[in-house]
C-alpha cells in the first residue's frame, strides 16, 4: 500500500497526525521560547521525564484499551520505588523481584475485584490505590529515603551512545507491549472486551481471567517503571509523582486509546507520553508557577478528550 | 373507483445521490391515496428509507417533485415542516422513551400548545390523550409508563402519537394524514403483529399508510397496493386487489433472481444416529420447565413458540448465558453444568450465534479481525503463538467470498456494513470455527431476502458436513426451510414434536 499523502488521506489517518503534529508544535514552541530545550542537556532532562512515565503509560494502555480504569498505578508505583530503596541493603538485588511480586500482586487484587466480586474498577483501583498509599506511609514513617547502591542506581542511568539506559528499558517495553497488544491472542482478546463485552463473552473469550491477566500486567510495569524511576532518582519518599494519574491518563488518551476501550494501543501511547511529559518539563524549564500549570494541564486534558473523540461512532456520552 | 380521485401524497421523478458515486434513488415516483395502505418493499439498500427520508424532510432530493392533494408544493425541510404538511414517520426502533407516561409521550414536543398559568395542563392533555387513544381503539392507561405496556401497545402509541403531531402542528386546516411505518412489526411476535394490523386496518377511514417492510407475508395481507424498490430504482408496482399477484412474484420482483427459500429441494437429510446433546428434564424456575430432547450429528432441531415460550431461554442456557436449576445437560456424552461461562460451553462444542449484530461484533474492527476473535487458534503460528497476518486475512476473503459479503476489502470496518453483510460477517465468523453445535437465535432477524438466501445455503451446507443445529426464530418459514424436527413450546414447556412439513400447515393454517 502506497500511501497518498492527500486531503483524504490525512482525514482518515487524523487520529494517529493530530498527535504528531501537536508534539511538534509543542517542541518548535519551548525550543522558541528556551534555546536549551533540544541541547543535549535539556534533551537528557526530556529522556529522564518520560522514560519511567512511558512504562507505566504502557500497562495502563492496556486497562483503558479494556474498558477498565486503573487508579492506583501511581501509589504501586510508589510502593515498589519504595520498597526498592528500603530493601536492597538488606535484601541486595533480590528486592526487585520482591517489589516486582508486589506490585503484580495488588494489579491481581484490582483485576479480582473487578472480575469475580464486580466492583467497578474505578472503584476497585482508587479503593486499592489509598491503602497502598497508606501503607506506604507506614512503612516509610513518611520520610525521604535516600539509596547509595552505585549499583542498583546504574540500572536507570548508565549512558548508552548518549542517553540513559531508563531510557532503552523504555523503548523495548514499549515495543514489547505494541507487539503483544498487536500481534499476539492476549492484544486481541483485550481490545475485544473493551469493544464488545457482549459480544467478547459470546465468542468464547474468558472474560474474567483476561481481566485478572491484565491488571496484573498494569500492576506489574507500574511497579517496574517505580523501580527504575528510584533508580534513576537515588531517592524517595511516597511524596513522589502524587499528580501522576491525570498526567499518565490524559497522555493514554491524547495518543488516541478512547476511554471508552476497544481502541488505540500501548503504540499510539508514545506520542501521547512525549506530549504529555515534555509539556510538563518546558513548564518547569520556564519557571511556570504551580498554578499556572495545573490550569494548563486541566485544560489539555479536557482538550485532548475532545480532540480524540471520534464523533461519528460514538452516540451516547454518559 | 379510487384510482379517479387525486392523490392526497404523490411524489414525481425523485433523484438522490450521496457523495456524488452512490445513486440512492433514481427517478422513483410513488403515489398515496386517501385511506389506503400503501406497500413499499425492497431490500436493504434498495433505497426505501432514503426516500422515506426525503418524505419526512430529513433529506433533501436532488431532483423530484411533491404534490400534495394535488398542487405542488417545495418537499419539507425538517420532519416539523413535514408534519405541518401531514406528513409523519413512525420508526423501527427507539422511537419510545420508556420512562415517560403515555399521556406525556403523546404530547412530547407540543407542550407549548397545553401551556397553563401554572405549568402544563396535565388534565387536558390526558384527556386529549384518551380521546385519541379511543379513537384508534388502543386500550391503555394514559397515566401508565410507556414501557408498562406491550410492544404492540406501545407501537400503537407512536402511531396515535404521529396522527397526533400532523393535526397539532397543522393546527386546524384540513390536511389528510399520511401516516409512515418504517417496519413496525420487527419486535414483535406473530401474536402481537395480528392485532397492530387490526388496528391499523381500523385507523383507515382517517388516515393514510405508507408501509415500509420486507416481511412479504405481511404484505401481501395488510397492504392495497406495493411499489417495489429495487437498487434505487422503481421495478414493479402491483395493486393487490387486481393484479393476480404471488408472494413469488413479489420475492422475484424484491430480489431480481430465484429463490432458494421457496423451494425445499436444498434440504437434503443428513441426520445420523449419533446423539451429540442431550437434555433431561432441563428446569429454570419461571422460564421453563421440564425440558428434554436429544440432538442428533447433523440435525437442526427447531424450538417453536411465542414470545414468553420459554425456547430462546432453553436455547441461551445450553450457549451458557443462563443457568439452569435442574435437570442434566450431556454434550458430546460428557455432563455440563450449571454456571459455565459460554467459553468453556465452546470449548465443549457448542456456539452460539444471534441475530442482534451488537451481541455479534466488534463494529470498530475490520471483517477478517471479527471473524479471527473465533478462530485464533487457526490464525496462530505453531511455534510462536503470534497472530499471521496473512492466514488470517486469507480466512476471511475465503468467507467473504462464500457468504458473498458486500465490502471494500477484508479491512473494511464493521459498522460501515450494511446490516445483511453485517450478519453474514457473524454467521461467516461460526462457518470457519465449525463447532459440532450452533445454536441459531433469530439468525436472519431484520435482513433483507437476499442475505437470507446466502445465510441458508451457508447453513444448510454446515449442516450436510455434520454439524447440528438448533434454531429458535420468528419465521416460520425458517423452521420449514432449515430444521427436520420441530419442538413447539408454550408457557415454558414442550407441547409436541412435529415435522418441519407439519410445522409449515401450522404456522400457513
Amino acid at each position: 500500500m502506497v500511501a497518498t499523502f492527500s486531503w483524504e488521506w490525512m482525514k482518515r489517518n487524523a487520529g494517529t497526525l493530530w498527535p504528531l503534529l501537536v508534539a511538534c508544535v509543542i517542541i518548535l514552541g519551548f525550543q522558541a521560547v528556551n534555546p536549551t530545550f533540544l541541547k543535549y542537556e535539556g534533551l537528557v532532562t526530556l529522556v529522564y521525564a518520560m522514560s519511567y512515565f512511558l512504562i507505566a503509560a504502557c500497562g495502563l494502555t492496556f486497562v483503558i484499551m479494556m474498558g477498565s480504569f486503573d487508579f492506583s498505578v501511581p501509589s504501586v508505583l510508589k510502593l515498589a520505588a519504595l520498597f526498592c530503596v528500603m530493601y536492597i541493603e538488606k535484601l541486595g538485588f533480590w528486592a526487585i523481584p520482591f517489589a516486582l511480586l508486589v506490585s503484580t500482586g495488588l494489579g491481581l487484587l484490582n483485576g479480582v475485584l473487578l472480575a469475580y466480586l464486580n466492583v467497578p474498577s474505578f472503584m476497585a483501583t482508587l479503593g486499592v490505590s489509598i491503602v497502598v498509599e497508606g501503607i506506604g506511609l507506614y512503612l516509610s514513617k513518611g520520610f525521604l529515603h535516600i539509596m547509595y547502591n552505585e549499583r542498583f542506581r546504574a540500572l536507570a542511568t548508565t549512558f548508552i551512545f548518549g542517553l540513559p539506559s531508563i531510557f532503552y528499558w523504555a523503548m523495548g517495553i514499549w515495543a514489547l507491549c505494541t507487539f503483544v497488544a498487536l500481534c499476539t491472542p492476549f492484544g486481541r482478546r483485550t481490545y475485544a472486551i473493551g469493544g464488545n463485552l457482549t459480544a467478547a463473552r459470546l465468542s468464547g473469550i474468558n472474560v474474567e481471567r483476561q481481566r485478572v491477566y491484565v491488571f496484573a500486567l498494569s500492576g506489574f510495569l507500574a511497579g517496574l517503571s517505580g523501580i527504575l524511576y528510584m533508580a534513576q532518582l537515588g531517592g524517595g519518599s511516597m511524596l513522589i509523582g502524587s499528580d501522576m494519574s491525570i498526567p499518565l491518563f490524559a497522555s493514554v488518551v491524547a495518543g488516541g486509546t478512547a476511554l471508552s476501550g476497544g481502541m488505540g494501543g500501548p503504540h499510539r501511547t508514545l506520542l501521547g507520553v512525549i506530549i504529555i511529559t515534555w509539556i510538563q518539563s518546558g513548564m518547569l524549564m520556564l519557571a511556570l508557577g504551580r498554578d499556572i500549570q495545573m490550569v494548563i494541564f486541566g485544560l489539555i486534558a479536557v482538550g485532548v478528550a475532545i480532540a480524540t473523540m471520534d464523533r461519528k461512532r460514538i452516540r451516547v456520552v454518559k | 373507483m379510487r384510482r379517479n380521485d387525486t392523490p392526497v401524497l404523490e411524489v414525481r421523478n425523485v433523484s438522490k445521490t450521496f457523495d456524488t458515486v452512490v445513486r440512492a434513488l433514481d427517478e422513483v415516483s410513488i403515489a398515496v391515496y386517501r385511506g389506503e395502505i400503501v406497500g413499499v418493499v425492497g431490500e436493504n439498500g434498495a433505497g426505501k428509507s432514503t426516500l422515506m427520508k426525503i418524505l419526512v424532510g430529513v433529506y433533501a432530493p436532488d431532483r423530484g417533485i411533491l404534490l400534495l392533494g394535488g398542487k405542488e408544493v417545495p418537499f419539507p425541510r425538517n420532519p416539523k415542516e413535514a408534519a405541518q404538511r401531514g406528513i409523519s414517520i413512525v420508526y423501527q426502533e427507539r422511537g419510545v422513551i420508556p420512562h415517560l407516561r403515555v399521556y406525556q409521550f403523546l404530547f412530547l414536543g407540543h407542550e407549548e400548545q397545553y401551556r397553563g398559568p401554572w405549568g402544563l395542563q396535565s388534565e387536558r392533555m390526558k384527556r386529549e390523550a384518551r380521546d385519541i387513544l379511543d379513537e384508534f381503539h388502543v386500550v391503555c392507561d394514559v397515566e401508565s409508563f410507556m414501557y408498562e405496556l406491550p410492544l404492540a401497545t406501545q407501537k400503537m402509541v407512536e402511531i396515535a402519537r404521529a396522527v397526533l403531531g400532523v393535526r397539532l402542528e397543522s393546527r386546524g386546516k384540513d390536511v389528510a394524514p399520511v401516516i409512515i411505518l418504517d417496519e413496525p412489526t420487527a419486535p414483535l411476535t406473530l401474536e402481537e403483529r395480528r392485532e397492530l394490523f387490526q388496528n391499523i386496518l381500523r385507523m383507515k377511514e382517517t388516515c393514510s399508510f405508507i408501509f415500509v417492510s420486507h416481511i412479504i407475508p405481511e404484505v401481501m395481507e395488510f397492504v392495497d397496493r406495493v411499489y417495489v424498490l429495487r437498487d434505487g430504482k422503481l421495478v414493479a408496482h402491483y395493486d393487490l386487489a387486481q393484479d393476480a399477484v404471488t408472494e413469488e412474484d413479489l420475492f422475484r420482483a424484491i430480489v431480481g433472481r430465484e429463490s432458494l427459500a421457496y423451494t425445499f429441494e436444498a434440504r437434503k437429510k443428513t441426520v445420523s444416529s449419533e446423539v451429540i446433546l442431550r437434555v433431561e428434564g432441563l428446569t429454570k424456575r419461571g422460564c421453563y420447565y421440564d425440558v428434554s430432547f436429544e440432538l442428533c450429528r447433523g440435525e437442526c432441531l427447531g424450538l417453536f413458540g411465542p414470545a414468553g415460550s420459554g425456547k430462546s431461554e432453553v436455547l441461551r442456557t445450553i450457549a451458557g448465558i443462563l443457568g439452569f436449576d435442574g435437570g442434566k445437560l450431556v454434550i458430546k456424552g460428557q455432563e455440563a453444568f450449571s454456571g459455565e461461562p459460554p467459553h468453556v460451553r465452546l470449548e465443549r462444542g457448542v456456539g452460539y450465534c444471534s441475530g442482534e449484530a451488537g451481541k455479534e461484533l466488534f463494529f470498530h474492527w475490520s471483517i477478517a479481525k471479527n471473524i479471527s476473535i473465533v478462530n485464533l487458534k487457526k490464525v496462530l503460528g505453531k511455534f510462536f503463538p503470534v497472530i499471521r497476518f496473512g492466514v488470517e486475512r486469507s480466512i476471511a476473503e475465503g468467507v467473504m467470498g462464500k457468504l458473498e459479503i458486500k465490502a471494500p476489502g477484508v479491512h473494511a470496518e464493521c459498522y460501515s456494513l450494511s446490516g445483511g453483510n453485517k450478519q453474514k460477517v457473524s454467521v461467516g465468523k461460526w462457518l470457519e470455527r465449525s463447532p459440532d453445535i450452533l445454536l441459531l437465535e433469530d439468525p436472519t432477524i431484520g435482513i433483507d431476502v437476499g442475505a437470507r438466501e446466502d445465510i441458508y445455503e451457508v447453513l444448510l451446507e454446515m449442516k450436510q458436513k455434520g454439524i447440528s443445529f438448533i434454531l429458535v426464530s420468528d419465521d416460520p418459514k425458517e423452521y420449514a426451510l432449515l430444521c427436520d424436527r420441530v419442538l413447539v413450546m408454550r408457557g415454558g414447556r414442550v407441547q409436541r414434536t412435529v415435522s418441519a412439513e407439519e410445522l409449515q400447515e401450522v404456522a400457513v393454517g
